[in-house]
């Protein structure tokens, strides 16, 4: 197959890899560091619903190490990354001049977009 | 339940198991994730499908990349049929939040019987196929032709180019829906029904049909965890073990797998799976009518 890629396709191969591979890293170290950092001082487990986090207050955890603060940007990272994998991967078909595949990689955004207005409106 | 050092190894160790077979069988590994988390931590199930379904993209973004780059994922393929998975993720996810407790476990019960036999009916039928040529010999469908589906890898283990025609595009777009259908719901990657509906009824060979669900697993979890994250059901110090686990899996199974024949890790797989499905039908009976059956000492 490698062998009879065009060289677009190759890049879109190219792009998916590099997108996943780095998400991965990124996510994996943050997790790693706030596992450590948690583990320095154990907590209970909460076995209810959490609040979530604000934006301004996880980034004044991420500045002073706040384990919770870490896991939650490594989540989110790792949610992110096969989202920006698809939005990649349009851009690349676009480039390509593939429409099918513009409509096929936007319905699955359209997809994920809705997801996120449903959470958004509370749906519990 | 405390985040203490012998918890963390715990579940680190079952989290590499889940992502190691994960990767060798085309799964997210949450079908270990879940019953672990609900039969040896005693979590409430909705919190182990979240922790599990971020767990599957861990294991999507591992395994995937390197079926990436190794080019035995199809990507087009791919790519159309997450139209299907994402959708029946959603819809999935959402009534999760809605449903009962003992309904959840009794359907991931009859999810893990389902996959047990499947594994052990198709465990001869990727040698067979590949040798009689019956992949790259079939005529595409309209929509496999109109897409550009078809495809091809090196397989490593037989030392040969395996191209293939795809066809059956409509089943694999149903059977992709209910997949996503119980990824949102259960919190596995629903690999599983892809691989088996892709091998079977699209004329995908089973490593590209793993390679080509891995990378799909990705998306259809993040709009699950996506809905349990915005209703709080994420919680961090189970999820961060859990990744870090089945990443480190993952990776290790993906290394072996190109080199590994199926029909060997299907039965096993199958006992596994068997074993599973009677903990967690233990489980749900126990809780919504209060049937004590054996545990089998999960």
């Amino acid at each position: 197959m490698a062998q009879q890629l065009q060289p677009t396709a190759a890049n879109v191969y190219s792009i998916v890899f590099r997108v996943l591979f780095w998400g991965m890293v990124v996510s994996t170290s943050l997790f790693a560091l706030g596992v450590f950092r948690a583990l320095q001082h154990p907590v209970a487990i909460p076995l209810a619903p959490i609040p979530l986090l604000s934006f301004h207050a996880t980034l004044h955890g991420l500045a002073r190490l706040d384990p919770a603060s870490l896991m939650l940007t490594a989540t989110l990272l790792l949610i992110l990354t096969p989202v920006v994998r698809v939005v990649l991967a349009c851009i690349a078909f676009a480039v390509d001049r593939d429409p099918k595949f513009v409509a096929v990689t936007g319905i699955v955004l359209a997809v994920i977009v809705l997801t996120v207005v449903l959470g958004r409106l509370g749906l519990r | 339940m405390l985040f203490s050092l012998h918890f963390v190894s715990i579940l680190f160790s079952i989290a590499v198991f889940a992502g190691f077979f994960g990767a060798l069988l085309g799964v997210g590994g949450g079908i270990f994730i879940v019953p672990a988390l609900v039969l040896v931590f005693h979590l409430p199930v909705k919190l182990a499908v979240a922790a599990s379904l971020v767990s599957v993209i861990a294991t999507s973004n591992a395994g995937g990349s390197s079926y990436v780059e190794q080019h035995i994922t199809n990507l087009r393929l791919g790519m159309f049929l997450e139209v299907f998975t994402t959708i029946g993720a959603l819809s999935g996810s959402v009534l999760a939040l809605y449903l009962n407790e003992w309904l959840m476990l009794a359907l991931f019960a009859g999810l893990l019987f389902y996959m047990s036999i499947s594994a052990y009916v198709s465990r001869h039928h990727d040698d067979r196929q590949i040798a009689a040529g019956a992949y790259a010999n079939a005529s595409p469908d309209a929509w496999s032709r109109r897409l550009s589906l078809s495809g091809g890898y090196h397989d490593h283990a037989l030392d040969r180019q395996v191209d293939y025609v795809v066809r059956g595009t409509g089943i694999g777009a149903f059977v992709s829906y209910l997949a996503g259908m119980a990824s949102g719901l259960l919190g596995v990657g629903g690999g599983v029904l892809k691989v088996s509906a892709m091998n079977r009824s699209m004329n995908v060979p089973m490593k590209a049909a793993v390679g080509t669900s891995k990378m799909m697993i990705g998306v259809t979890a993040a709009v699950g965890s996506i809905l349990f994250y915005l209703a709080g059901l994420i919680h961090f110090y189970v999820v961060a073990p859990v990744a870090l686990g089945t990443t480190a899996g993952a990776e290790l199974g993906t290394l072996v797998m190109n080199r590994l024949r199926s029909a060997v890790l299907k039965r096993i797989f199958a006992v596994l799976m068997l074993y599973l499905a009677y903990g967690m039908l233990v489980k749900a009976l126990a809780l919504r009518f209060h049937i004590i059956l054996p545990s089998l000492g999960s």
